[in-house]
């Protein structure tokens, strides 16, 4: 688009044709009032807020929806443009209840500001008050649509961005209100977003209703550590508290935009399970110490335990995939200066040397631009709902979807094929579209594929691949236990390499990126994290780990680490009674936004950040812990002051997994196949202590799927309990497949 | 008299397919798939003819067929909007019943011109006997096959599709009609883009009134001079007008344009017996209400109407005698649009409720002083901001009325009565 100059108020600005003049003004830093309007959404042009004056219209014109012509002559502000802006005013307060004193939105208010500006103080309506009586839209979002001034910013925000129209104006006239079309609220895994976008006190933050006001808060940056995307967000807080937390633009993470989980999951940090002081075990008892004794008593255990009787290859170190790049390399430093390799932030996999890549170069902006993707055992709406946003983008400008899943899930959007099969079929489907991308290029079969019949659906996928011009293999959460996975990650490396595709690795979360950076992981003569509890260690550090939601079998890991000669030291934000179990030293650890930190996003991308509060109580950011543990160790390399001295030492040795080479196992098997995924408000302790998040219905997801066929193999029956989790029966699930899907300690093995 | 539109009105089955082609219906659509014609002689023929849109807003129809990209290679549409839902207004629905065929061979002609193989005619919700009537209209068309795709290996396709509205008076606005043909919610779109770039499902469309499609076939058998020069300068040919309220005989007249309206009201049988004339609404509720004596002055074409101070709308003629309280008139008026505005945008939603509520106040006896300078406010305010033409429509009736029978609201505030007996 070419450059051209239009004039606004009597000064000549350059901007691109067919721009809308709302955007040229704003570049411009020339106010125009606006409601509707958003720089994300689509144009509605219904607030008629914005009306200015461009010579020649006969009629004020609105700024959000008037492109922009060479040589236009626009006014923002003569009295023309004053009088119906002024008017707009005028009606859209007439029926607004006014109701600022008692309204959260006061102070924040898009409708308060303006209306300093451009509203009258006496109203000239004296007739009633329109009043809209409000429904329960969900635990995560108040209504109060008296208060609501029709812009359809939260409609097309659904329609647009969350891509499922829950909200809608229904009725007509004064009579039109904006309300959830389902008896069952808003569903979205993003709909917090829509409190943001709206610009009166309509939709406001449920938990935070009556809290505070805007002014009263400091607003701290910082970067939400649930996924993979590392969203850029606000924490809001008052007296050390953390109150509430919104949305911060960044348009390579996450625009503008962020998942309830981000949102919500600060509720957590002041639940009254937090573990709040040191404690250790004496004679099966549990005291509240000071740190120095408490650190003392963990110094002195590992030293009589494994340091002193030559045993450092006895001491094992855990952490769960939450903890900062800075935890993750002191850890993995204090074992290594002690002269043990046993280390592992993977807990929640059985068979360790089946893991896949996690190489990927491929940005968050940049898989909207992908032209066809193949998603592999992923629900990504739940589990990385901003990587999921981008995917939808890409589909929005045509790109084409296939999915190989165990079980259809409701995207939200066009899916080019859905492809259910049973896990142990996928790596067969896979060598089929391997064989016959091998065969299209003229290459050499290998032996192991060489007695395959390609079905159709695999050659439909194949040719997509070999098609696309830019095309990305996303592997998701469900890989993580199939016990295939390595033969899978073999498959797909090759069918990547031959066609060209990125892999995009989604299926371990949080902030496993560090781990992997830091090398979190076991070194040439450790132990994994499995053969650590096989083999039984004599000492472990473990950094906040639940072992009922964290490892693949909880059962086994607890009682490995109750074994009565190991001597166990847990650094934990919330208590918990398996922990309290098997643990000698209980250190409090600050959790989310009380400690400063790195995370590093799926690509690559490491974001810092300071504590928005201080952690409350006893409690210490676990790199202090580590430090000072290692100190007490007398350990060389731990002068740090502050956590960026900790972050600066840390150099990219990105440790790269490698694929194993094994012989490819494709035999489909006929035995039925457990998926395990938690509860996308369940993947870590700060979710899992968020009440409002965890009333949702995402968050009380707790079923076990199956189909008819299955549960008659199973003998069990719609509501049976199947490792623990009621049975769900629908035809939507693969073959010889149940799908657990849980919010609950796990029972059983994943 | 009944020149065009209701050339065959006094025939028996005038409707029928048979009756249209005796009369010469169908000629000129024959002639285009024989490829006598091309779409620049229809141009310039419906140019030369001063057809302007009967819809209300009085656009040329030769100059709106030419703005669409009729070699662009995308899918284009026709369509017909027979949403007459202005209230006053009941020509379309007599075209629809007494001479479908013309609208059908119009639309065709029309597809033809713009290169559109596919329309639709939206009709108005009510309007089930007419909906049945075209219907039919449609099955003979088809059976004879006149059209479908490749009409006799003409190389011209055109598919015709009919489309029953649901009652929303909104959907009679040209881009709430197309989203409510897409299936959408009845609400006007913001311009630009205009339809002809961006219309129904996203391509190309020109929409036209009723009337104006049925005028087509004959204007082109007759030449557009001929339609022209029966009319007056600038308002060429014949219109139809929908006379209604206190008249002898209401009845729709299809008459020259620029004919006196003291002719007119002569046609509709005079006013009822021992009344006298009090105001003329011209072309349909929205439009500015005159005084008798205005009234009797004036000629009935765009310009002479103009003059007198009120618009040709679609020639809804509302005659009101000296039983009409005006008082009363506004806030039924003013009703409608508070109850018929989609809600979309701001003046209107806010602002028609406004109007509605401050005019019931005064006829529940409880107006103010400043109500009058209110109610004018407050219609200043919606005029112009809107994104429709529905908030123009409120609007102008309250300034009109007040305008002109002010003394009339004033009586009525300071004594919460009308001063209207009867």
């Amino acid at each position: 688009m070419a450059d051209i100059e239009i004039e606004i108020d009597g000064n000549l600005v350059s901007a691109k044709a067919g721009e809308m003049l709302i955007a040229v003004t704003d570049r411009e830093g020339i106010s125009v009032p606006r409601f509707c309007y958003h720089k994300k959404l689509s144009v509605a042009a219904n607030c008629r807020m914005c009306l200015v004056d461009v010579e020649g219209a006969p009629k004020p014109q609105p700024a959000c929806s008037t492109p922009i012509n060479e040589g236009m002559k626009v006014h923002t502000n003569n009295e023309k443009v004053k009088a119906s802006q002024k008017a707009v005013m005028e009606f859209l307060l007439i029926n607004h209840p006014l109701d600022c004193p008692i309204c959260d939105q006061g102070g924040e208010c898009e409708l308060q500001d303006v209306a300093m500006d451009y509203g009258s103080d006496v109203s000239r309506f004296s007739e009633g008050k329109r009043v809209v009586v409000d429904g329960d839209i969900g635990p995560l979002i108040q209504t109060d649509m008296t208060r609501c001034i029709h812009c359809t910013r939260c409609v097309r925000f659904g329609a647009e961005i969350g891509g499922i129209m829950e909200m809608g104006g229904t009725g007509r006239g004064e009579d039109l209100k904006i309300e959830p079309f389902l008896a069952e609220g808003i569903q979205s895994e993003l709909s917090g977003n829509m409190i943001d976008v709206c610009p009166v006190g309509a939709l406001t933050s449920k938990p935070f209703r009556y809290e505070l006001r805007t002014w009263q808060m400091n607003s701290v940056s910082n970067i939400a550590r649930h996924d993979l995307t590392g969203s850029n967000i606000v924490t809001q807080t008052y007296k050390g508290r953390v109150k509430r937390i919104v949305a911060k633009d960044n348009d390579s993470v996450n625009e503008t935009w962020i998942s309830d989980r981000d949102r919500f999951s600060y509720e957590g940090l002041a639940h009254e399970n937090r573990l709040l002081s040191p404690q250790i075990k004496v004679k099966g008892e549990w005291r509240e110490v000071s740190w120095d004794e408490a650190l003392e008593f963990a110094m002195r255990g590992l030293t009589d335990k494994v340091l002193n009787t030559g045993e450092a290859n006895k001491l094992g170190a855990l952490a769960s995939n939450t903890a900062t790049l800075e935890e993750f390399h002191l850890l993995q430093k204090l074992l290594r200066e002690v002269g043990s390799e046993n280390i592992d932030y993977r807990l929640n996999i059985k068979d360790l040397e089946n893991t896949v890549t996690l190489e990927s170069n491929i940005k968050l902006a940049g898989l909207e631009g992908v032209d066809h993707v193949l998603i592999i055992g992923s629900n990504p709406r739940l589990e990385q709902p901003m990587i999921n946003h981008r995917l939808r983008k890409a589909s929005l400008s045509g790109a084409s979807i296939d999915v190989i899943n165990v079980m259809a899930f409701d995207f939200n959007y066009q899916l080019n094929s859905e492809n259910i099969v049973t896990p142990n079929q996928i790596a067969f489907m896979l060598a089929e579209v391997l064989k016959l991308i091998l065969q299209a290029s003229n290459a050499e079969i290998p032996e192991a594929l060489s007695k395959i019949e390609a079905s159709d659906t695999a050659k439909q996928l194949a040719d997509r691949l070999l098609d696309a011009d830019n095309s990305v293999i996303i592997l998701g959460e469900h890989m993580v236990n199939n016990p295939q996975a390595s033969s899978i990650a073999q498959l797909i490396n090759e069918i990547a390499q031959q066609t060209n595709s990125t892999t995009l690795n989604i299926s371990a979360t949080a902030n496993s990126m560090a781990g992997d950076l830091t090398e979190f992981v076991p070194g040439k003569k450790g132990l994994d994290a499995n053969a650590m509890l096989a083999t039984g260690l004599k000492a472990y550090i473990l950094l906040d780990v639940y072992p009922h939601f964290d490892f693949h079998h909880p059962a086994q890991a607890i009682k490995a680490l109750s074994k009565k000669d190991a001597f166990v030291i847990s650094m934990n934000s919330f208590k918990d009674e398996a922990v309290a179990q098997y643990s000698d030293v209980m250190l409090p650890i600050a959790s989310f936004y009380e400690t400063s930190g790195s995370h590093i996003n799926i690509e690559g991308k490491v974001q810092s950040f300071c504590a928005s509060v201080s952690a409350p109580s006893d409690v210490k950011p676990a790199w202090k812990v580590l430090k000072v543990l290692a100190d007490l160790l007398q350990l060389p390399g731990f002068h740090f002051a502050n956590s960026m001295q900790v972050t600066s030492e840390i150099s990219n040795q990105g440790h790269k997994q490698n694929v194993s080479n094994k012989k490819l196992d494709i035999k489909v098997k006929r035995s039925v196949n457990v998926i395990w995924q938690k509860s996308p408000y369940a993947v870590d302790a700060l979710s899992r202590h968020a009440s409002a998040l965890q009333a949702t219905k995402i968050g009380q997801m707790h079923s076990a799927s199956m189909n008819k066929a299955t549960a008659k193999k199973l003998e069990v029956a719609e509501n049976d309990n199947y490792l623990g989790v009621p049975v769900s029966i629908r035809e939507s699930v693969a073959n010889n497949c149940v799908f657990v899907n849980t919010n609950k300690p796990i029972r059983g093995e994943l | 008299m009944n020149e065009v539109c209701f050339k065959n009105l006094d025939k028996k089955k005038c409707y029928s397919l048979k009756v249209y082609e005796q009369s010469g219906g169908y000629s000129i659509w024959r002639k285009i798939l024989k490829g006598e014609l091309t779409p620049e002689e229809i141009i310039d023929e419906l140019k030369a003819s001063g057809l302007r849109g009967r819809g209300g807003a009085g656009f040329p129809t030769g100059l709106k067929w030419s703005f669409m990209p009729r070699n662009a290679s995308m899918q284009k549409y026709v369509v017909c909007n027979s949403d007459e839902g202005e209230p006053g207004t009941c020509k379309d629905r007599d075209i629809l019943r007494y001479n479908p065929h013309a609208v059908i061979e119009g639309m065709a002609i029309g597809g033809f011109v713009m290169n559109a193989s596919v329309g639709y005619n939206y009709i108005r919700g009510e309007f089930m006997e007419p909906f049945k009537r075209f219907e039919g209209a449609l099955k003979e068309v088809y059976k004879a096959g006149l059209l479908g795709k490749n009409i006799g290996a003409s190389g011209v396709s055109f598919d015709l599709h009919t489309h029953l509205g649901a009652g929303a008076y909104i959907c009679g606005e040209e881009t709430a009609l197309l989203e409510s043909i897409e299936g959408k919610k009845g609400q006007p779109r913001f311009k630009p883009p205009f339809p002809a770039n961006v219309g129904l499902f996203g391509q190309p469309t020109t929409i036209n009134n009723t009337e104006s499609f049925a005028s087509v076939p004959e204007i082109l058998s007759q030449g557009g001079q001929w339609f022209a020069d029966i009319g007056v300068e600038n308002s060429g040919g014949c219109k139809l007008f929908s006379v209604t309220g206190h008249v002898q005989k209401p009845s729709n007249f299809e008459v020259p344009m620029g004919i006196p309206f003291k002719d007119l009201l002569e046609m509709a049988g005079g006013i009822k017996k021992g009344r006298k004339l009090k105001a003329v609404i011209p072309g349909g509720s929205s439009t500015p209400v005159l005084t008798a004596e205005v009234a009797m002055e004036m000629t009935m074409d765009y310009d002479g109407i103009e003059k007198a101070g009120s618009m040709l709308g679609a020639g809804s003629v509302i005659v009101m005698d000296d039983s009409t309280c005006m008082v009363a008139t506004l806030t039924r008026l003013a009703h409608f649009y508070y109850d018929e505005s989609c809600g979309q945008c701001t003046p209107c939603r806010e602002g028609t409720g406004w109007l509605y509520r401050v005019l019931k106040r005064i006829m529940d006896g409880d107006g103010k002083a400043d109500d009058i300078d209110l109610l004018l406010g407050v219609s200043d305010k919606i005029m112009g901001n809107t994104i429709c033409a529905l908030g123009d429509a409120a609007a102008m009736p309250v300034e009109s009325f007040l305008r002109n029978f002010r003394p009339e609201f004033e009586y009525y505030i300071k004594h919460g009565k009308s001063m209207v007996k009867g």
